[in-house]
């Protein structure tokens, strides 16, 4: 087979991106389908399930339903390919730990007998930086490179689950000092900038924003603060949980912190595909970042205008 | 357990295990195996260990007196390849096992019925680990039938 | 062994009477196994005519159950089925010998290591295991043949391998007690890293104060013959009789001529780091290792040295003592016994990127801050932040860095002394800045010498060193100044605690010698999994290894203080001292024989022999077949796997010894 005959793979949704933010799908369809690669859908994939609430309750239930997920792609022979830091997490983890311990691999497989379905541990579950940076690779993505920014200060957040058990991630056991998504956002002529306790948690996941909002605006307020401190034009994430978090978290922490934050944070918020489509010369609609301002409690909600005007300058 | 319970159990139950004579190197193997005792790893309790001097000093002889004997296994443990108290016994013997080995699949001899493996004094853990493999590769070839004479 | 009195005629062509010893060893095999019922069975065996159980057979009393039977005349062949040979073996032989048996009429059979403790929980599998085991050691006692030990003689010479602390106290005392010694040391100086120690804990004697007397006396001492920037490149023989080969590495200089003036340091254009002071300051291509070195002798490091001829011109080295032409010299000696003093290296922290070495400046290891501290290292005394050079105000400690860890980035055991110089060190400083804030992070605090504890307790309560019950989670630098921030748990406060101090140092472990492998394969001693050199037994002898006449002592045998590794040295010097006192070690007589009558000498018994004992001899009735030495005979049996006669056999583990074991039939 040829390097250019078509990679496929399975893509696993999740929730957050299918209910409140679309766009992230849709500039992960575009970009893909833009450098070659065929996207796949996966019938009847449920919840990952999230890998801090439903884990930290029963971890086989976890573990068979993310079997399941799993399994769906097996059946079809293709590689999983998410873009949410949190079903990667689950799905990862899930596959590395049922490659190791038989004992819990049989149990799951009993489970899965009651629905026909066997996980055999065939596929891999990859994240969307992951097919970006070690599949496709920084040289290839090179090649698309349409337009490049000139003058674009960019605030990278990883998030935690990407990296984290660094020894069921694919980066070599570093997790502590990452740069493949900086690298992925420096192609398109962007640069990423420094910025205080940039590897800290958005403060969303493992039931934090559900349960205890106040900390959670306490989280990212703190990094929106650092952040902008630093300089930072945009905010870059590759996790639709924590773009939630920066982005309507950016209103909350304005709100609940009124007092501390003073001039309100208003950092457009963008996904990582979505600011690649843009190097690449996708049209920006193709990518979610055209909003129709009559629609009303519906994301984006931090504006994108400054980023698009800054588009508008150095892309054309 | 006594004499006369053991026989009844035995009687009782119908599962076969092999049993492997097992020739162990006196400075690295059957110290890995004495560290094994002393750290109270437990493994199954399938071999027979006979001390020699050096994996070099075992020949072709005594692996197929074992088979015509009736063990269903060999197993044959050494220094680490470098690491021979006798400086290249374990060398020698390393070339003279891969061609008994072949001889021995000539033969008709099931591979996995005589194995070779390296284990040194400090490990302890290995050293359980390969036997656990060891019995498990006999186990699935079942009894030494073919070779046992008869007397 | 022992001389006596009693002396039961055996040729070796009686019949066998077998006596079966089975121990209890208290519950260790009694409470997995039915002994009774093992004795029993082994008295149904042909040739087996006494057969007993006792609770300990290695105790007194039990001794003395065999050595009856032996007198009695009811055995003359003895098994005990018990622990592993390698643990009593020399136990019972003895007991034989005093008893009047030839020792070497004794088989064991292990039923402790190789089947109670194995099989703890399958009884039944234990129970035949140690049947069988007990019908091998039978089998074997049937073809054993007494046998006349080997007697060789000892060198009354020692090697001792590093000039730390340990080779040199080792060294002494082997002077004391009348030895001659060969002092080795690959750095151009003895000492050591105590060399590099500004004060040692608890008494904070300075360390170069108690180490330069030793040093002078070692060079003073005319028994010791010190090879400083040597490495002992071959050995070969066995106890009392090892041929070592030595490699005095090249200088550059002519010692005789060279006067000690040091103008050929000041003209050398070639600056490198300088890793006595690991890093912290510079040296020159052409150097003394410190001040106080010894010998005190310069040296040209190769590797850095441009050969530009500066130093060698009359007007720079009046004496012409400089020589690139130079050329390392090989010596032979014979020695008796060795002592391998090797000493460790320090952990390298750059992996453990959470903690920001060699990426913050002002972030060091426990090894620099000691050079630091040092009246005669790069700030003579006075630390200071490499940042700016000034005294820090605030200085943090982390403990166990590279050591208890069980994940990437580390070792699994405990450095053993880094909670003890973390102390020190803080203790240093709060005496010279006194308003100086100090913290030590710490899983827990080893303090358990002598004097330890109050040392520790003075730091915190006197000194008011603050002591923080917490692993520093994150790291990170305050680009303004290069402070650095710390975020850690108090855990026992159970509050987070964030403090932002000027200099951060890491209390790094101990690490074996990187290059260990080159002692190990010279010698053919094995390391333990923590990658230093294994000990005979871990408790009851620490500084002997399995190979007779070669000793191990200090850091090299596992982490230790200077008290410990001093009291190994003495003890690995006794050991030696007994062996060279004796003037004769007595060697089993396992040796390979060869029937001549079925020899066809084909020669593959000479290729594969490793230490040359095998020749062709030319014998009048059957022509040309190989001969064995007995003097370089190991016994290893390498010869006789490949001999396609059966001419060539061991003893001690004979063809018919092996052979009957194999066999099932009774």
């Amino acid at each position: 087979m040829s390097e250019e005959s078509k990679r496929k793979y399975g893509f696993f949704l999740g929730c957050v991106t299918p209910n409140r933010y679309p766009m992230i799908e849709a500039s992960i369809r575009a970009v893909f389908d833009h450098v070659g690669v065929e996207i796949m859908e996966l019938e009847g994939a449920s919840c990952c399930p999230a890998p801090g609430v439903f884990r930290a309750f029963h971890i086989p239930t976890w573990l068979v339903i993310a079997a399941r997920n799993i399994t769906i792609a097996e059946e079809m022979g293709v590689d999983i390919i998410t873009g949410c830091n949190g079903c990667y997490g689950t799905l990862r983890d899930a596959w590395v730990e049922l490659e190791h311990e038989h004992e819990l691999k049989k149990m799951v497989n009993e489970h899965l007998a009651k629905v026909g379905r066997e996980f055999k541990g065939s596929i891999e579950p990859k994240h969307v930086v992951q097919v970006l940076y070690k599949d496709l690779g920084i040289e290839f993505l090179r090649g698309f490179v349409k337009h490049k920014f000139n003058d674009l200060k960019v605030a990278v957040h990883y998030g935690c689950h990407i990296v984290k058990p660094s020894d069921k991630r694919p980066w070599g056991g570093e997790c502590e000092d990452p740069t493949f998504l900086d690298e992925i956002v420096e192609i398109t002529g962007a640069k990423s900038i420094d910025y205080q306790d940039k590897f800290q948690c958005c403060g969303a996941g493992g039931a934090v924003r559900t349960a205890v909002k106040e900390i959670s605006a306490d989280f990212s307020r703190e990094k929106l603060e650092n952040m902008r401190n630093a300089g930072a034009d945009i905010i870059i994430d590759c996790c639709p949980f924590c773009h939630l978090q920066m982005d309507l978290g950016q209103m909350e922490a304005n709100t609940i912190y009124k007092d501390m934050v003073g001039e309100p944070y208003k950092i457009p918020v963008i996904y990582i595909t979505q600011l690649l489509g843009l190097a690449f010369g996708i049209d920006p609609s193709l990518l979610g970042l055209m909003k129709n301002h009559d629609l009303k409690g519906v994301s984006p909600f931090i504006p994108l205008e400054p980023f698009l005007e800054k588009v508008k300058e150095q892309l054309t | 357990m006594t004499e006369q319970a053991i026989e009844e159990k035995k009687s009782e139950s119908k599962e076969w295990e092999p049993k492997i004579i097992a020739f162990l190197c006196n400075w690295c193997s059957y110290a890995g195996a004495d560290l094994a005792g002393v750290s109270r790893i437990q493994y199954p309790p399938n071999i027979r260990i006979v001390r020699v001097p050096c994996s070099g000093r075992i020949n072709a002889y005594f692996i197929i007196k074992s088979l015509t004997d009736g063990w269903d296994g060999v197993l044959i443990s050494g220094c680490h390849p470098g690491d021979c108290h006798y400086i290249s016994g374990n060398l020698v013997a390393r070339r003279r096992f891969a061609i008994i080995k072949e001889l021995l699949e000539f033969f008709g001899i099931e591979p996995g019925r005589v194995n070779f493996m390296w284990a040194s004094a400090a490990e302890g853990e290995r050293f359980a680990v390969l036997v656990r493999k060891a019995t498990e590769i006999v186990k699935k070839l079942g009894p030494n039938k073919k070779f046992e004479k008869k007397w | 062994m022992t001389e006596t009195d009693k002396k039961i005629e055996i040729t070796g062509n009686e019949k066998p009477k077998i006596g079966v010893y089975v121990c209890h060893c208290g519950v260790n095999i009694g409470g997995v196994v039915s002994v009774p019922d093992l004795v029993e069975n082994a008295k149904t065996l042909p040739d087996v005519t006494v057969g007993r159980e006792y609770k300990f057979f290695c105790s007194d009393v039990g001794q003395k159950m065999i050595k009856e039977d032996i007198e009695a005349g009811l055995v003359n062949r003895v098994v005990v089925a018990a622990c592993s040979p390698r643990m009593h073996e020399p136990t019972f032989r003895i007991a034989c010998q005093e008893a009047g048996l030839n020792q070497f009429l004794f088989e064991m059979a292990n039923i402790r290591e190789h089947s109670t403790w194995v099989h703890m929980k399958e009884p039944e599998g234990a129970y035949e295991v140690a049947k069988d085991h007990i019908r091998l050691a039978i089998a074997k006692a049937r073809n054993l043949a007494p046998l006349a030990v080997q007697k060789v003689s000892v060198e009354p010479v020692s090697l001792v391998i590093g000039a730390g602390i340990t080779g040199m106290n080792a060294a002494i005392d082997l002077t004391k007690a009348g030895y001659k010694v060969y002092l080795v040391d690959r750095s151009a100086t003895i000492g050591g890293h105590m060399a590099q120690l500004d004060k040692t804990f608890p008494t904070m004697d300075c360390s170069s104060c108690i180490l330069t007397p030793k040093m002078s006396e070692i060079s003073r001492n005319k028994d010791i013959e010190l090879l400083t920037y040597s490495e002992v490149t071959e050995v070969t023989g066995y106890v009392g009789n090892f041929e070592v080969t030595i490699k005095k590495k090249p200088h550059y200089i002519d010692q005789v001529k060279c006067n000690g003036c040091g103008i050929c340091v000041d003209a050398c254009p070639i600056t490198v780091a300088n890793e006595f002071d690991l890093g912290l300051s510079t040296r020159k291509a052409i150097y003394v290792p410190f001040p106080q070195a010894i010998p005190s002798q310069y040296t040209i490091d190769m590797d850095s040295c441009v050969e530009c001829g500066i130093c060698a011109r009359e007007t720079v080295c009046e004496p012409l003592a400089i020589n690139y032409d130079d050329e390392p010299e090989y010596i032979q000696v014979k020695v008796g016994t060795i002592i391998v003093a090797t000493g460790y290296d320090e952990y390298d922290p750059t992996e453990l990127k959470q903690y920001g070495y060699g990426k913050y400046p002002n972030v060091i290891t426990g090894l620099q801050m000691e050079r630091l501290l040092s009246s005669f290292g790069p700030v003579v005394g006075k630390p200071v932040k490499p940042s700016d050079l000034e005294a820090p105000h605030s200085i943090a400690f982390l403990q166990c860095v590279g050591s208890r860890n069980f994940r990437e980035g580390g070792n699994k055991y405990c450095s053993r002394v880094c909670c003890m110089y973390a102390t020190k060190q803080a203790r240093q400083y709060k005496e010279k800045h006194p308003e100086a804030d100090i913290y030590i992070f710490y899983m827990d605090i080893r303090a358990f010498g002598k004097g330890y504890e109050e040392f520790y307790e003075s730091a915190a309560r006197d000194y008011g060193i603050n002591y923080v019950r917490g692993r520093i989670a994150e790291v990170r630098e305050n680009p303004l100044n290069h402070n650095i921030i710390i975020r850690s748990e108090d855990t026992l406060l159970q509050q987070p605690i964030e403090v932002e101090v000027e200099l951060f140092v890491l209390s790094t472990g101990i690490e074996p010698r990187a290059d260990s492998d080159s002692i190990t394969n010279l010698l053919r001693i094995q390391k333990s999994a923590d990658g230093f050199f294994l000990e005979a037994h871990p408790k009851l002898r620490p500084v002997d290894t399995l190979t007779e006449g070669i000793f191990i002592a200090g850091v090299s045998q596992g982490p230790k203080d200077i008290p410990d590794s001093v009291a190994q040295a003495k003890g690995a010097a006794a050991s030696a001292i007994g062996l060279m006192a004796k003037g004769e070690v007595e060697i089993e007589p396992f040796f390979a024989v060869i029937h001549p009558d079925r020899c066809s000498g084909c020669g593959m018994c000479i290729q594969n022999c490793a230490y040359g004992a095998i020749e062709y001899v030319d014998d009048r009735r059957f022509g040309e077949i190989a001969s064995v030495n007995v003097a370089l005979c190991k016994g290893c049996g390498a010869c006789s796997g490949n001999c396609r006669s059966s001419a060539i056999d061991i003893i001690g583990f004979s063809s018919e010894q092996l052979n009957s074991m194999i066999t099932k039939r009774e």
